[in-house]
């Protein structure tokens, strides 16, 4: 079965954005196609068009040379597209077998034959009949796949999917998606990781602002090429420098800490104990659920534990609020940037006001004094380079790049002993991500100390001193970076052991 | 094909317009109305709108009227800024009207200026304790504060209808549900003879420039500010939020118990079982007529004060129900939150394609 894909001149314009210009692709099965780009870049919309989700302001898709009209995403199933979203649409209540069923027009038995005929051809191991929030991230992403294998799909677009897998899962992922390219099923694959491009696929189209700026093919192309294409300059990489910290001072002490909650959505964290020393950053890493909130917010003092021990500078600060924690010079920055790190609606000042120090004199007897913030916010826009410095702008308007430096800026303008953030760079593009990434690596050189709980290992690998992984609410030994792998810490993220 | 969108940007002077075509809709669908009652819809408005106040006791009593509108309103803009929905300052008022009255029986016959300061303290502190319950509930059992303070009402009519007819009713007074009139210290001070305006105006003047201050100003109302927009914000920036749930909920319950004792010792001059004509439901029209904006609500508590007025006029000269100027509230209300839904989303009609027929 051969199948031919091609856009051709497809354009979609949002007000104030190009997110697709005059894009013409073509691609053919038996090869699995990479859509690199930054976010921003246009992959989605292009995706989504794809999908029918979105409709084109001009242009066309033709599917076997003959014209199709994607008007919505059953017009994309009746055309045999299907689709794995990055974010998985599921029921997490119901059974795999009913999640399977709702979108089906089999009838049960047909349905549970024809499921069973491909969780043994590709042999996936899932029960059909527990509920799906019993699944790892992988098996959900297997029952989304499942479920476009149903309908024997001709093309399969992949949404950035190893975002939430283990390195194990990542391979089991790419071993079936060969597979399913060697029966002829034409894949695109979309993603911003230049490792699983040039690993997987044979073919990449690179976008850049709305526009496709090469087509090529994964054997003519190397990490850094295809890094240069994607950000449209040269980047230089920052290395950090290895450290001995045996005769350094230790800043934070976490002894015992234990967690239980109420919500069955929150995970309780189990008997937790590190320490952390002046310059050193400790990089928590792990799938994400498996605590990394909670024990953030444990860190920030918006979850207060009757038994948590935290020592701080030597002083037990386990009952103090976030604010009162930022007078000792500790500085958080959550994964939330628009609904908890900033507040889009209020002005970029008013979102420095968030972060609020006696000694700041931001309110002074009560009163709110204006001009000081302002001048405090003007000096964090220049220092961190947000592009902008308009104080008075509403923070709606700043890019995830920009919003992300003025938190971070703010942060640390008050140069705090520790900062801890929770996927500082998560969905930034890579301008943003190296700036990040540079001033975390400055903070440590100053002697400062930084926590970093993030999802993103290649992240951790780079900015940690040691490096641990957090699993169900308890932690794995802690690392040195040298002595961790990739691959030791996805065995460590799924669960198994390493000694 | 319709579709609904979201409006990513919406101007600040176009928000604050929208109230006033709110207004302009209202007077349109009620010309619309009295059309259809068979009255000549411009002469009907002139009835409702202009007439009440074409002399000096009409103008008088429309500040006697949003005096208490515009006192209430204030109070729970602090509660609707920060997301708390109390909608039991009718109760509010009541229990500050129980309290305040019950200061004032007990003084009556006593002379002396400070008399009347310690009535409208009681019957501050009566609202702020009587709103406190939602509050406390909230904070420590999770309770919905919308269903708690709307229940409260309840609780303080029935104690003030209970009061009226029994221990406090007047020995004198042949068994009507009311108390005795209060003695002349414990009223408010008539500010014009003749007319019933009184000096509750100032109580109401003062409180909304403290809380433009309180609002713009301050840590506390830039606190309300945030946790109006995201508590999650709000709890990482260490914002003490059960503390402020409570502060908003005392200051909301003392305007609207200051609202309740104004009018008992205003224009009422007694305790009896109607002490308000659900002064406490309507301000919430108000407040969000005046975009829980201090001066917005000024001219909200104005605007709405004149459908009191209108109505009573209209029921004369119309013979139409006094009810009709419920109808203009809702009116206004529902103009108000059907422009405000085009204000924030735009609707588009897509066209039918023929390949979707």
């Amino acid at each position: 079965m051969n199948t031919k894909l091609k856009v051709s001149e497809i354009s979609k314009i949002y007000p104030g954005c190009v997110a697709n210009d005059e894009i013409s692709l073509e691609f053919g099965s038996g090869k699995i196609y990479a859509l690199l780009g930054e976010n921003g870049a246009g992959k989605s919309t292009l995706v989504k068009i794809l999908s029918g989700v979105v409709r084109p302001d001009k242009g066309e898709v033709f599917l076997n040379d003959k014209s199709i009209k994607l008007n919505s995403p059953l017009d994309a199933k009746k055309n045999n597209i299907g689709m794995v979203f990055q974010h998985f649409n599921l029921f997490e209540t119901l059974s795999v077998f009913e999640n399977l069923s709702i979108d089906s027009d089999k009838k049960n038995e047909d349905l549970r034959l024809s499921v069973n005929n491909i969780l043994k051809k590709y042999n996936f191991k899932i029960d059909l009949d527990i509920p799906v929030l019993n699944l790892s991230a992988g098996q959900k992403q297997k029952v989304e796949i499942i479920r476009c294998l149903i309908r024997n799909p001709k093309v399969l677009i992949m949404d950035e999917p190893t975002s939430v897998l283990t390195e194990q899962e990542t391979e089991d992922l790419f071993v079936s998606l060969k597979q399913f390219s060697d029966e002829g099923i034409l894949i695109i694959y979309i993603t911003h990781k230049l490792k699983e491009v040039l690993s997987l696929c044979d073919e990449v189209a690179v976008m850049r602002k709305g526009k496709v700026v090469s087509v090529s093919k994964t054997k003519e192309e190397k990490i850094e090429t295809l890094a240069n294409k994607m950000v449209g300059e040269n980047l230089s990489t920052i290395k950090k420098k290895i450290n001995n910290f045996k005769y350094s001072e230790e800043i934070l002490k976490i002894s015992n800490l234990n967690f239980r909650s109420d919500d069955p959505y929150e995970t309780n964290l189990i008997n937790l104990n590190f320490s952390l020393k002046k310059g050193e950053c400790l990089g928590i890493a792990g799938i994400s659920g498996n605590g990394q909130s909670e024990l953030f917010q444990i860190l920030s003092g918006e979850i207060i534990t009757d038994y948590t021990s935290i020592k701080f500078r030597d002083k037990e600060i386990s009952k103090l609020n976030p604010r009162e924690r930022r007078e000792y010079l500790m500085a958080f920055s959550p994964e939330d940037r628009i609904s908890q790190a900033a507040v889009p609606e209020l002005k970029i000042y008013e979102n420095v006001a968030l972060n609020n120090f006696k000694s700041s004199n931001f309110f002074e007897k009560g009163l709110v004094n204006e001009q000081k913030i302002k001048e405090h916010s003007k000096k964090i826009l220049s220092n961190f380079s947000v592009n902008t410095d308009n104080v008075e702008m509403k923070s709606q308007f700043l890019s995830g790049g920009n919003l992300q430096k003025l938190i971070i800026g703010r942060e640390l303008i008050t140069s705090p002993e520790l900062l801890v953030c929770f996927n500082p760079t998560w969905g930034l593009d890579v301008g943003a991500i190296n700036y990040i990434h540079e001033t975390l690596i400055n903070i440590n050189e100053k002697g400062k100390s930084s926590i970093l709980i993030s999802t993103d290992n290649d992240e951790l690998l780079k900015l940690s001193d040691r490096i641990c992984v957090i699993y169900k609410g308890k932690l794995s030994k802690i690392m040195y970076v040298n002595e961790v792998t990739p691959e030791k810490l996805g065995i460590l993220m799924g669960g198994g052991s390493i000694d | 094909m319709i579709k609904i969108e979201k409006r990513n940007d919406v101007s600040p002077s176009i928000y604050f317009l929208t109230p006033i075509l709110a207004i302009f809709l209202t007077l349109f669908g009620g010309g619309i109305i009295f059309y259809v009652l068979g009255f000549n819809p411009l002469e009907a408005l002139k009835f409702f709108f202009i007439t009440p106040i074409s002399d000096l006791y009409g103008f008088s009593e429309l500040l006697v009227k949003a005096t208490p509108l515009c006192l209430i309103a204030i109070g729970l803009s602090f509660c609707f800024k920060s997301n708390n929905w109390n909608i039991g300052a009718e109760g509010q008022l009541i229990f500050g009207g129980i309290v305040g009255g019950g200061v004032a029986l007990l003084f009556y016959g006593h002379d002396g200026f400070y008399v009347l300061p310690i009535i409208i303290l009681s019957g501050a502190i009566g609202g702020m304790i009587f709103a406190m319950i939602p509050a406390v509930l909230k904070t420590y059992l999770n309770t919905n504060e919308i269903l708690v303070s709307l229940m409260l009402v309840y609780v303080a009519k029935l104690l003030l209808d209970y009061l009226v007819v029994g221990p406090w009713s007047n020995p004198e007074g042949f068994n009507f549900p009311e108390t005795r009139q209060f003695s002349e210290s414990a009223r408010m001070p008539i500010l014009f003879d003749g007319l019933r305006i009184h000096a509750g105006i100032f109580i109401t003047l003062i409180t909304v420039f403290l809380s433009w201050l309180i609002l713009y100003k301050t840590y506390l109302g830039f606190q309300i500010k945030v946790s109006g927009l995201s508590l999650k914000t709000a709890k990482y920036a260490g914002y003490k939020g059960k503390a402020m749930i409570i502060i908003v909920f005392m200051i909301s319950g003392a305007c609207a118990g200051l609202a309740g004792v104004g009018e008992i010792t205003g224009p009422i001059g007694q305790l009896h079982r109607n002490i308000s004509p659900d002064y406490g439901f309507t301000a919430i029209i108000v407040a969000f007529l005046g975009r829980l904006n201090p001066l917005g609500i000024i001219f909200a508590s104005l605007i709405v004060a004149l459908t009191y007025l209108g109505a009573e006029t209209a029921q004369i000269f119309l013979q139409v129900p006094k009810y009709t100027g419920q109808v203009f509230q809702g009116m206004i209300l529902f103009f108000l939150l059907g422009s405000d839904y085009l204000l924030f989303f735009k609707i588009k009609f897509l066209g039918l394609k023929k390949n979707e027929l």
